[in-house]
């Protein structure tokens, strides 16, 4: 044995330095940290090397594996059933196996093929043809606690292999890489920002008014946890879990759907390989404002504006002001610049994937580990997110009935950003979120020569104009998160068909957050003073902030599978279960740091200081079952249940019990149909199901406890202690309750080239919870008011799944549709509801809008409309009512427009590999959504000083001069900036999401490099949209301060297998 | 063998279910708020619970200021209040301060007034239900004046629910469910009054004569409130209120209330021994655009004053360490970019200028000339022109004390450090100047639109910022006090000599001579000078607009109905914003009442509107 681990250890000795000295890999941008990754993997390879065994031999046996129509199959691993003597086939299919004698059973095993065993037979050449269609029965699909057969699943699940299509493209997380791939999961990218990037995920439309309508994700059996901090490389399947059968064993957080994440494991490889993935791409906006950066003209749009109702003697800018500027800029840009902001404060940015993994196993233990470094430079100056993971996936038979396994996963990150939406930023308090419209060109960035950032020089100009410059430079963020996932199981079959196994889940974190702005002050170039705008002031300070947390959980589960008779197929699954979470934070912050390089909180002087800390626990107890029948392989029947207690709710309300039943029907499994329809279709099954689930995720977790809060006082020059009472408990407080019903048929044609899945769905979300309406005498001092459960809230809709593939000679072929279509419709709600775009009867917020009649041109226009303040130039609305006046009331209720999210969502996938080459395309659209085009962007009333006009505020606004202007005037009535159908825009749109061309190496140039696949890929990320949104994105909601487009991204990807 | 490993498998299992890894899973504790039942135990914990009432009620005093926007001298052009924060004057926050069109923009304001009822109701509720019956001997006597307390300000905020609203639903204990008040009605204002009158009298009776710390009150606060509420109920009587139905007028009724005022804020006046700040000496002053020396008025509306005996009843304040927030922002508010990055929200309007008499005669100076410097060379020299500092030569102490004009100077400050005098010049902002050879930055503020800034409740010292003001907001001053006497009187017995002489010691302050006798010769005419005193003595006080209202003035001020209504201008002569412009009478009976927030009454059936508001 010693001399056998020798020999493995020897041989990665030798394999690796062989591979890694060749300098092949050092691409200078990345070198220390491929380097870093390189080692570790090294390390590690090397450490499970020692876990292989050998054998000696005396036979050898060759042979060719081919598929369908006679290609060799390539990669194709071949096993001596038994032991673990294996090897794989080449690009020629060939293989050569050495055996102790021509006895026994080969098992030939491909990915997406099964296993097909092979009696030897004192065979010495065994050549076999493996079909797809072996697979299809085989087929496993991961759902909650287990896996199950794909033929036989019951509920509305769907699956995401994340194979080289997804890894390869420069998606920066696995939400966004999610789009368009699976029908019904609507993942909607809200802004590119480097480390802001991810995708919101939204399972079958709105599940609950609350907010909380995310689905529960789960990677590895532990949920809660962050997806996006998984590497890409290291997730082997996404399951979907969409209806009540296959999500209720989830329960009280299950009603918005479940998204499962499996990690790889080096289950099922005969064979270790070492694999290097690498994706470099160059990100560019996909759409951008058009900021004047000519500061003369900019003024006489504000001389334009006030001439609406100011005197010329009372206007801010004057004429010669306005001269003087556009004269001397052009000789002096220091002290009259016209700066182009959008140049200043945005680059190109880049996103960097590198990832290294080793998986291997053998009859007894099998491993997978893998180091990655993602790195994005954002598309504004000191925006970067920088990743880190590492991952160690370890399984080993203890004995012939016992397993045994970990996961350990760590991430750590660094985030550095200057506005938490990049160019802006929703907190209230950061008054710098709202200022990009106030950007004007006049402001000089920085001036090299003095150090000084510039401020306002105009005569009659805002001092409080801005400089985004300045704060991109001086005020920035940082955060620093560390996470560890670790996982340990252990299972036992004490009988045949009963495995008791244990879960054991620790995920740990710890943030660390701290800003330390640079002191600095708006300089005057022209009078060569500083300004009064102080940008950051001297005393600035330290800020630190520690959030801390870990989450456990613990899984007891008994499973038992027997088969009576031929044909009747049990299986049976109960699991308990405790989730428990705790979570820690601790901040403080001194004011005047010692030195501007400095960022921890001693670095500062201890005169003003403040202090935070707080921590909260939840827990969660739950008894889930399962019972699955297959009767004839043609009959399914599966009932879920789970219970769920909850630290949230009071003892009485604290249980919720989530039922669901599940039947389904594999027709063409029944001889009757079967000889009518064998000729096309090769499987056909109808699925139905019923059930509950639940959603705790809008209450919080000690909102339900009878406390007192703070509310102090000052007496004497002193705080004092003051308690209020704040809390009027709803006692009866529980779960929202969503109840779905799923009819899915699934179909498979012409041995199973055309594949077809259709859902039709009704989801019923009850007792929905919300703050109480609380009369007014209370709802200041009961607040927030205590939650109940209220309202109901219907989504029906439609998921289709078609794919087609099919192979030409050596063209390989595929073609996918999905498309989904949900309309929601709010059935009850026990309070009242004002006008407005939430009613009884309609999509949740539908579109609410008033009905223009265009521009007004002359006055006789205005005089035919219903008087409203109007002049030409400004926007008419129609009187509906036909009152004489414009109201609220003239609004118009679009009962099929929903404003805040598509009710369509389609995507076209298409793939064809020929030869070595191979392309990929996703195009992705959504439709059936409107919103306002109104931000503070397009602005026509602007502010009489420091607005940032684009050059849209020149050409596309009416006046006398531009009868057809798209905009209404400058300065005109206020009603031209209400939600009217003038600003309404139609959100469909139509996007090339993905675009690849790859090329594999052919093996036998590589092969004496030791190399057994070579990849090279280049890839386009949203590389057109086709919209009529006149905004940045259709995809993303209505914010009236956004600016960040997502991104569109090039890349160049290489796959190197060894 | 399977046996024992099925056993071995049930019993590890049913160890699992029955008792899990953590026993107390489900039981979750908060680690930083208090157990509702842990609380109550004694004399401590009341003090504690009305500490959290102190702390509602200011919220809902101590932004009056804002309120003054009502009137015709202050413009307040938005707010520094952020939304859904209680201690930043959430209250406040989204509402109207133009002279007109603001009475439907109060609902958050009610909602917050009846947040600070409840507070009040929990401390007295729970004194008397837990404590009270136990007690005796010393602590008898504290939980007794922590109970007058809260009942003070219980009838603070119900006095000041009625001034705008009248008649309004009265909640008088503890409330445990929602359906207890949901169909709550509204109630005369007779009952509520009646109710109110009830708690001061109770704090009258137990409050000690001097408040327990600066911020808590006492006997004289509660006696000035009561005082009030005559004072506005004798005007009501007198004066009618047409806008709320049922409301008549009553001479006889109001002479008693006037009279019962009277008495009230003579007690104030004569049983405590308070007196005006500094004893209502004017103090020094310094040249015209120097501000080294500045007038006792400007220290009364700095922490300089807090505790003083002037303040009959404050809300008090603290700045850095204070956490979470406990600051006031009146710097914020009253001053511009220059001190601390503040944003002007409140501003004198042009017109209070001309309203600040001579210290030579005591009487108005002639009224001053817009004019515009740019258009003009010679504006800045010509006599009496708006624009010339020595225009504002000899006038009132008050004046410098209160706003600033061109070429006024103050201390500009940044991260909480002096940078300095600047001099502020309308139009010129944040602009290099050299005055007397000396280089400076010209204040700075998007906020002015008059020709002025205030520099009352602007602190002139570093040290804390915008947000961290210190000072004790007076919720009743004693100077008020005194010119709510001389109403008083002059209401039941025309000018008295006591109610002159009282004037006479406001306007002292001011530097100005006493009133010339036939400032007081007639009901009238003294009449008008204590409006002239309380215009100029409580300028930013947020009390005019209740003048305004309570006296039937909106029309005297602004024009009647359908007139062409009043411009509101600057120091160069340029119109600003006219108000009242062909206004309907509707308009102004709205501007009399306030209007009942109507999402309650989409709740709650039993809720009247006001009329003007149907």
């Amino acid at each position: 044995m010693t001399k056998l681990i020798q020999r493995g250890f020897l041989k990665a000795n030798l394999l690796l330095p062989r591979q890694y000295n060749n300098g092949r890999f050092h691409l200078p941008p990345f070198n220390t940290l491929f380097k870093k990754a390189v080692s570790s993997a090294y390390f590690m390879a090397a450490l499970f090397f020692l876990c292989f065994t050998q054998m000696s031999f005396a036979a050898t046996i060759n042979g060719t594996v081919t598929g369908t129509g006679g290609t060799p199959l390539a990669g194709v691993s071949v096993n001596l059933k038994g032991t673990t003597t294996g090897a794989s086939t080449n690009a020629e299919g060939r293989y050569s196996i050495a055996v102790p004698e021509l006895s026994g059973t080969l098992v030939f095993s491909f990915i997406g093929y099964g296993n097909i065993e092979m009696a030897i037979n004192g065979r010495s050449t065994v050549n076999i043809e493996m079909t797809e269609a072996a697979s299809q029965l085989n087929d496993v699909v991961v759902v909650g606690y287990g896996r199950q057969k794909k033929v036989n699943l019951v509920g509305s699940v769907s699956t995401v292999t994340v194979d080289e299509k997804l890894t390869n493209r420069a998606v920066p997380n696995i939400s966004s890489g999610l789009a368009g791939l699976v029908p019904g999961l609507a993942a909607v990218q809200n802004s590119g920002m480097a480390g802001n990037n991810t995708a919101s995920l939204v399972i079958r439309g709105l599940g609950s008014v609350n907010g909380g309508s995310g689905p529960l994700l789960v990677v590895d059996g532990m949920p809660d946890v962050d997806i996006n901090r998984i590497n890409i490389n290291d997730i082997e399947t996404v399951t979907v879990l969409k209806d009540a059968s296959s999500a209720s064993v989830y329960g009280s957080r299950a009603a918005n759907g479940v998204i499962l994440i499996t990690t790889r494991t080096g289950k099922g490889q005969r064979k270790t390989s070492l694999n290097y993935t690498g994706n470099m791409s160059l990100t560019t906006p996909t759409n951008s404002m058009d900021f004047m950066n000519d500061y003369a003209r900019a003024l006489t749009l504000h001389q334009h504006r006030a001439a609406v109702n100011t005197l010329p003697g009372n206007q801010n800018f004057r004429n010669g002001t306005i001269d003087q500027w556009m004269a001397l800029s052009m000789i002096d840009p220091i002290k009259y610049p016209n700066t182009d902001w959008w140049d200043v404060i945005m680059q190109n940015g880049s996103f960097q994937n590198h990832n290294v993994s080793a998986t291997g196993g053998n009859e007894n233990t099998n491993f997978f580990a893998s180091v990655g470094v993602k790195d994005e430079n954002g598309l504004q100056i000191n925006n970067t997110y920088r990743q880190y993971n590492a991952r160690f996936n370890f399984d080993a038979k203890v004995k012939s009935n016992m397993n045994v396994g970990f996961k350990f996963n760590g991430n750590w990150s660094d985030y550095k950003f200057a506005l938490s939406e990049g160019f802006t930023d929703p907190d209230p308090g950061n008054t710098a979120g709202n200022d990009m419209q106030f950007a004007i060109a006049g402001v000089l960035p920085y001036d090299p020569k003095t150090g000084y950032f510039g401020g306002v020089m105009a005569y009659g100009e805002d001092p409080q104009a801005y400089n985004p410059y300045t704060l991109y430079i001086n005020n920035l963020n940082y955060t620093n998160r560390q996470e560890v996932f670790t996982n340990l199981y252990y299972d036992w079959s004490p009988v045949k068909g009963l495995t008791a196994r244990v879960d054991y889940n620790l995920n740990y974190y710890n943030q660390f957050r701290f800003t330390a702005p640079t002191p600095n002050t708006a300089y005057n170039f022209q009078t060569n003073s500083f300004g009064s705008r102080v940008y950051v002031g001297n005393n600035a300070g330290i800020s630190n902030q520690t959030n801390t947390g870990f989450k456990t959980l613990l899984n007891a589960r008994l499973s038992y599978n027997t088969k009576i008779g031929e044909n009747h197929d049990f299986t049976g699954l109960f699991v308990y279960s405790e989730e428990y979470w705790k979570d820690r934070f601790q901040g403080s912050s001194r004011n005047d740091r010692l030195y501007p390089t400095l960022q921890e909180v001693d670095a500062a002087l201890t005169d003003i200081q403040s202090t935070g800390g707080n921590s909260s626990v939840e827990g969660l107890r739950s008894y889930i079952g399962r019972f699955n029948y297959v009767g004839y392989n043609k009959y399914l029947l599966e009932a879920n249940f789970r219970v769920d207690g909850s630290s949230k709710f009071l003892e009485g309300s604290r249980f919720g019990f989530f039922p669901s039943v599940a039947v389904g029907w594999r027709f063409t499994e029944e001889e009757f149909i079967r000889k009518h329809t064998n000729s096309f279709l090769s499987n056909g099954k109808l699925r139905l199901s019923y059930g509950s689930l639940g959603n705790n995720s809008g209450v919080g977790r000690y909102e339900q406890q009878e406390t007192l809060n703070t509310l102090l006082y000052a007496v004497n020059g002193g705080v004092q202690r003051g308690f209020v009472n704040n809390k009027m408990i709803n006692r009866f407080l529980s779960w929202e309750t969503t109840t779905v019903l799923n009819a899915g048929l699934d179909l498979q044609f012409f041995n199973n080239k055309l594949t077809v899945a259709a859902d039709y769905y009704d989801r019923l979300t009850t007792g929905m919870n919300r703050p109480s309406q609380f009369s007014i005498l209370l709802a200041a001092a009961y607040s927030p008011a205590p939650r109940v459960n209220i309202g109901d809230l219907r989504n029906r809709g439609v998921e289709l799944d078609v794919n087609w593939s099919d192979r030409v000679g050596k063209l390989k072929y595929g073609v996918g549709i999905n498309a989904s279509y949900n309309v929601n419709k709010l059935e009850k709600w026990n309070q009242f509801l004002g006008r407005g775009n939430i009613f009884l009867g309609m999509p949740y917020q539908y579109v609410y809008a008033f009905i223009d009649r265009g521009i007004a041109q002359t006055w006789q226009d205005v005089y035919n409309a219903a008087p409203q303040g109007a002049s030409p130039g400004d926007v008419l609305r129609e009187d509906l009512n036909g009152d004489g006046r414009i109201t609220g009331e003239d609004q118009k209720a679009f009962r099929n427009t929903q404003q805040e999210r598509p009710t369509t969502n389609f995507a076209l996938n298409g793939s064809a590999s020929y030869k070595g080459f191979d392309v990929v395309l996703l195009l992705q659209g959504a439709a059936g959504r409107k919103d306002y085009w109104l931000n503070n962007y397009n602005n026509t009333n602007f502010g009489t000083q420091r607005y940032a006009s684009t050059y849209d505020h020149l050409n596309k606004t009416w006046s006398v001069e531009n009868r057809g202007g798209e905009w209404p005037r400058l300065g005109g009535s206020g009603s031209n900036r209400t939600n009217s159908t003038f600003w309404l825009d139609d959100m469909s749109y139509l996007r090339v999401k993905n675009v690849q061309l790859g090329y594999t190496i052919p093996n036998n140039l590589i092969k004496r490099f030791g190399i057994t696949n070579l990849r090279l890929v280049g890839s386009a990320e949203n590389l057109v949209t086709f919209t009529k949104f006149r905004g940045l994105d259709p995809e993303g909601q209505g914010d009236d301060n956004s600016l960040y487009p997502i991104n569109k991204s090039y890349s160049l990807a290489i796959n190197l297998t060894f | 063998m399977n046996y024992k490993a099925l056993f071995a498998c049930i019993a590890i299992g049913s160890t699992l279910l029955l008792n899990g890894c953590r026993k107390d899973l489900l039981e979750a504790i908060p680690t930083t708020e208090l157990a509702q039942n842990l609380f109550w135990n004694n004399e401590a914990d009341a003090t504690i619970a009305l500490m959290g009432a102190y702390s509602a009620t200011r919220a809902v005093f101590n932004r009056d200021y804002y309120l003054d926007g009502h009137a015709e001298f202050t413009r307040v052009r938005g707010t520094s209040a952020t939304n859904g924060n209680l201690l930043r004057g959430d209250a406040y926050q989204g509402a109207n301060y133009n002279p007109t069109g603001y009475g439907a923009s109060f609902d958050k304001y009610y909602r917050y007034l009846y947040g600070a009822v409840n507070r009040t109701n929990y401390v007295i509720d729970n004194i008397n239900r837990r404590l009270l019956p136990a007690a005796q001997g010393k602590s008898l006597t504290n939980l007794e004046t922590i109970l007058g307390e809260a009942r003070l300000l219980r009838g603070m905020v119900y006095f000041r629910l009625i001034s705008m609203w009248g008649d309004v639903p009265y909640l008088g204990r503890e409330v445990f469910s929602n359906e207890e008040v949901a169909m709550l009605p509204r109630i005369p204002m007779k009952d509520v009054r009646d109710s109110i009158l009830a708690d001061f009298d109770y704090a009258i009776a137990k409050l000690p004569a001097k408040g327990e710390g600066i911020g808590r009150s006492g006997r004289p606060a509660a006696l000035a409130f009561r005082g009030k509420l005559h004072l506005y109920w004798g005007s009501w009587k007198k004066n009618g209120w047409p806008e709320l139905a049922g409301f008549t007028t009553n001479s006889a009724e109001a002479q008693a209330s006037f009279t019962a005022a009277a008495a009230d804020f003579k007690s104030v006046i004569n049983d405590f021994g308070l007196t005006l700040f500094r004893n209502g000496e004017p103090g020094n002053i310094d040249a015209l655009g120097e501000a080294n020396i500045l007038p006792n008025y400007y220290d009364l509306f700095t922490p300089r004053a807090n505790g003083n005996p002037e303040m009959v009843m404050a809300f008090s304040h603290l700045g850095i360490p204070a956490n979470p927030s406990q600051g006031e922002e009146l710097m914020r508010d009253f001053s511009g970019r220059t001190i601390e990055g503040s944003q002007c929200w409140v501003s004198p309007r042009y017109e209070i200028a001309d309203r600040y008499q001579l210290v030579a005669t005591g009487e108005f100076a002639p009224k001053m000339v817009q004019l515009n410097p740019t258009t003009n060379t010679a504006a800045r020299t010509i006599v009496n022109s708006a624009v010339n500092p020595n225009t504002y030569a000899g006038r009132d102490y008050r004046m410098k004390a209160s706003i600033m004009w061109d070429f006024e100077k103050t201390i500009g400050l940044a991260a909480l450090k002096s940078t300095g005098f600047s001099p502020f010049i309308y139009q010129t902002w944040a602009a290099n100047v050299t005055i007397n050879g000396v280089r400076y930055i010209s204040y700075n503020t998007d906020g002015s639109n008059s020709g002025y800034v205030f520099r009352k409740f602007v602190r002139n010292y570093e040290g804390l910022g915008r947000s961290e003001g210190d000072f004790a907001w007076p919720a009743m001053r004693l100077a008020d006090v005194f010119l709510m006497y001389a109403e008083a009187t002059n209401e039941v017995l025309g000018p008295q000599a006591d109610a002159v002489e009282l004037v006479n010691r406001v306007r002292r302050r001011g530097n100005l001579p006493p009133l010339k006798a036939e400032r007081f010769a007639s009901y009238q005419t003294f009449f008008n000078a204590i409006e002239q005193e309380r215009i100029i003595e409580l300028v930013g006080e947020g009390q005019r607009g209740f003048d305004l209202r309570r006296w039937r003035a909106i029309e005297r001020v602004w024009g009647a109905p359908g007139t062409a209504g009043v411009w509101r201008q600057d120091s160069w002569g340029a119109n600003q914003q006219r108000f009242f412009q062909n206004t309907d009478d509707r308009t102004y009976q709205q501007n009399y009442i306030f209007r009942i927030p109507p999402g309650e009454r989409d709740i709650n059936p039993n809720l009247t509107q006001n009329t003007p508001w149907f």
